[in-house]
């Protein structure tokens, strides 16, 4: 995209007296929040550069665990886990949404407000929310009761001294992305940062997919759309596939998704891998192994081994009923192995064609033209031409390629169409909201104050960060 | 026999029922009863391929993928120790909003149906309730653009010339034809085919089409648009007649 200039003039020259006043009151320091299903990542803001910035952003598990022993383990608790069989999750976000903030607020205490549990990582302890601005990201199109909720929790709980609530995917368009798509740098890099012109952000994450078309930072509403599935709907799906064939997983959701994340590719010729992983094609023995089908072996934690994968070793079994005579160690003769075929490409097929667990929905790609076809014709191209991909899910082999090939299969001719993963996809949002966060003008205009909230009230809030007031 | 009573106008009936206007003769309504009764509640209303006995497997599968465990279990928010809660002395006390908030037994699910219940009254939370009122929305953007004239379009408006940056390399990377290397820069080459006449201008093989960029005006009023309520930006269906596959064992 090109020049990103022809914003903030105007609007700077309209209002000055009004954005010094807001940002009178407004802390210097940023904390940025953003509070992802699977994982919040958190850290102060600063005007590091991408790379240093993100190795002061902590990621920290929104879940509450309760393990084996029945014992319950919250937040960055979880690295101290090492049996995780048979592991109980509650996680306080439902559809992307932050339901339960009971939940919440034990997490948030014990990773950002609690002395004592904060002690070890400085970058993550909120010493005095009265002196700090929140910067927390919400999915899009949430319930208002909903967002009224965050902002009565973060200004009367914890009682920060500024806050800005704004929907995730837009501060995407923070991030330097000329770069990303090999287009010309127009601003010197030390300049006030500002958001891209045109950018749909494609946010795969943990509980849903959301296509959010952003123009100049700002989301265009009536084009965001949602698909119901994300990561754990994969894990859960490979979960119930590998219950039904081999063994019983339905209680291993952390180790099944593990295994997820080890094995699982988008394919870019589904027919031909569903072909090759064939079993009744055994003649074809030695085809069929040319690399798909993957032996898994499980973790054991008595015996204080990780789970891994390995290519696929047909006459293992053989080997293991002749026992101690096979030569095999025992350590071999003891691993418990799920056997990985289809299973590996057929789980995150459901992304683009969710027809195959019977939903009525378009995949990924075809979402992508729902979205635009609800906007001017004169924006497609741009937007074509500039879609980010972010969340966990775009970390799986192959499905940038297969996106991009679907895109442009389906895409109008004349359009050029570039699909891009964020250079770090899963911290892209947080480090747009620390790029977001250094532009003080910008921040100041959206950001309230905690004086503007005592005033104001919570309806009041809300309707400023919708933009009504 | 027949009686007339003169309703109520809605939504301020007795909470728990209200009157609903019938529309017309519904057919489907109509001959359900005349059909055998497990036939008529398998097939009546969702329509399409599948008996609502398949949908409602289906909807119980899917939610059953949206599951966080497998098995419903408790798990409590560890209780406090009394010199923790004191040690967060110097935090105000818990308002009323934040009690009410923590103590909310609320699921997702509660919020949603309040929210499209509120929807339903007209009431809703300043989300854009349905795709009704996103056409308004639409035909009102439509006829602001076509208010701004081509005289508008053509002049070189800063965002016209911010947007078109993008759409130039689109035009010029994939229809290099002589039409836009003679107009150069020029962003709007259809609506100027007076630069420099030729008879190749009305040429539909040679005209190179570039939809024209919206005006700031409609970009700002998109951008101030309130977001969709959660179920109207779902994805809808995909265009594709294609019937959906099947596999053996999945």
């Amino acid at each position: 995209m090109g020049t990103s200039k022809a914003r903030a003039a105007p609007k700077a020259s309209a209002t000055p007296a009004k954005s010094t006043e807001f940002s009178r009151h407004l802390p210097g320091k940023t904390f940025v929040i953003d509070n992802g299903a699977y994982m919040i990542k958190a850290g102060y803001a600063s005007d590091l550069s991408p790379e240093e910035s993100v190795s002061t952003c902590t990621s920290i598990p929104n879940t509450l665990v309760k393990t084996r022993n029945n014992k319950i383990v919250i937040g960055s608790q979880l690295s101290t886990v090492t049996d995780w069989n048979e592991a109980m999750f509650r996680r306080p976000l439902e559809k992307g949404y932050v339901s339960n903030w009971e939940a919440e607020r034990e997490i948030w205490d014990q990773s950002f407000f609690d002395e004592k549990t904060t002690a070890r990582n400085k970058n993550t302890h909120v010493a005095d929310p009265e002196n700090t601005t929140l910067v927390l990201t919400e999915a899009p199109n949430a319930l208002p009761i909903l967002q009224r909720h965050s902002d009565e929790m973060v200004m009367e709980e914890w009682g920060f001294g500024g806050y800005v609530r704004c929907i995730g995917p837009t501060l995407n368009a923070w991030n330097e992305i000329h770069s990303l798509f090999g287009d010309p740098l127009t601003t010197s890099p030390d300049s006030t940062p500002l958001p891209a012109d045109c950018l749909l952000v494609v946010d795969s994450g943990y509980s849903h997919t959301t296509v959010t078309p952003v123009y100049k930072g700002q989301a265009l509403q009536r084009g965001v759309r949602r698909l119901d599935l994300g990561g754990k709907h994969l894990t859960n799906y490979l979960k119930e596939i590998v219950s039904m064939r081999q063994y019983n997983m339905v209680d291993e959701s952390y180790i099944m998704n593990e295994v997820k994340e080890a094995v699982c590719y988008v394919s870019n010729d589904f027919s031909g891998d569903l072909e090759r992983t064939w079993k009744a094609g055994r003649k074809h023995q030695a085809s069929s192994e040319d690399g798909i089908v993957l032996d898994y072996v499980l973790p054991d934690p008595n015996a204080n081994r990780k789970g891994f994968s390995r290519p696929h070793d047909p006459l293992m079994q053989v080997k293991k009923k002749k026992g101690a005579l096979s030569g095999l160690s025992a350590e071999v003769l003891s691993e418990d192995v799920l056997v990985l075929g289809n299973e590996r490409f057929a789980v995150p097929e459901i992304l683009f064609t969710p027809s195959d667990i019977g939903m009525k929905s378009a995949g990924i790609p075809e979402i992508i033209l729902q979205s635009l076809s609800a906007l001017p014709t004169g924006l497609h191209s741009a937007f074509l031409a500039n879609v980010m991909v972010v969340g966990g899910n775009a970390l799986i082999p192959g499905f940038m390629n297969r996106l991009q090939t679907e895109l442009r299969q389906i895409a109008s001719a004349e359009c050029v169409v570039r699909v891009r993963r964020a250079n770090d996809p899963i911290h892209s949002t947080w480090l747009g909201a620390c790029r977001f966060a250094t532009n003080r003008e910008e921040l100041s205009r959206v950001a309230i104050s905690r004086q503007e909230y005592q005033e104001h009230g919570s309806g009041w809030a809300g309707r400023r960060f919708a933009g009504l007031v | 026999m027949f009686r007339v009573e003169l309703l109520q106008d809605t939504s301020t009936a007795t909470p728990g029922w209200s009157y609903a206007p019938t529309r017309g003769f519904d057919p489907t309504q109509a001959m359900a009863p005349t059909l055998g009764r497990k036939r008529g509640i398998r097939d009546a209303g969702k329509g399409g391929d599948i008996s609502s006995r398949q949908a409602n497997a289906i909807a119980r599968h899917i939610a059953e993928l949206d599951r966080e465990n497998q098995r419903d279990v408790a798990i409590p928010v560890p209780v406090r120790q009394a010199r923790e809660v004191a040690a967060r002395g110097n935090r105000s006390k818990t308002t009323s909003n934040v009690r009410r908030i923590l103590q909310s037994q609320k699921t997702f699910r509660n919020h949603l149906d309040d929210e499209e219940a509120a929807i339903a009254l007209g009431t809703g939370g300043g989300a854009l309730a349905h795709s009704s009122n996103a056409a308004a929305v639409a035909a009102r953007g439509a006829k602001a653009r076509s208010s701004t004239p081509a005289s508008v379009a053509g002049k070189k408006r800063p965002s016209a010339a911010v947007t078109s940056t993008s759409t130039a390399t689109t035009t010029a990377a994939s229809t290099p034809t002589p039409t836009t290397a003679e107009m150069g820069a020029d962003e709007v080459p259809a609506r100027k085919p007076k630069l420099i006449k030729s008879e190749f201008d009305q040429d539909p093989l040679l005209r190179s089409y570039a939809p024209p960029v919206p005006s700031e005006r409609l970009m700002a009023r998109l951008l101030s648009e309130p977001p969709l309520s959660y179920n109207a930006s779902r994805a809808k269906a995909p265009s594709s007649a294609r019937p959906a596959r099947h596999f053996c064992c999945a």
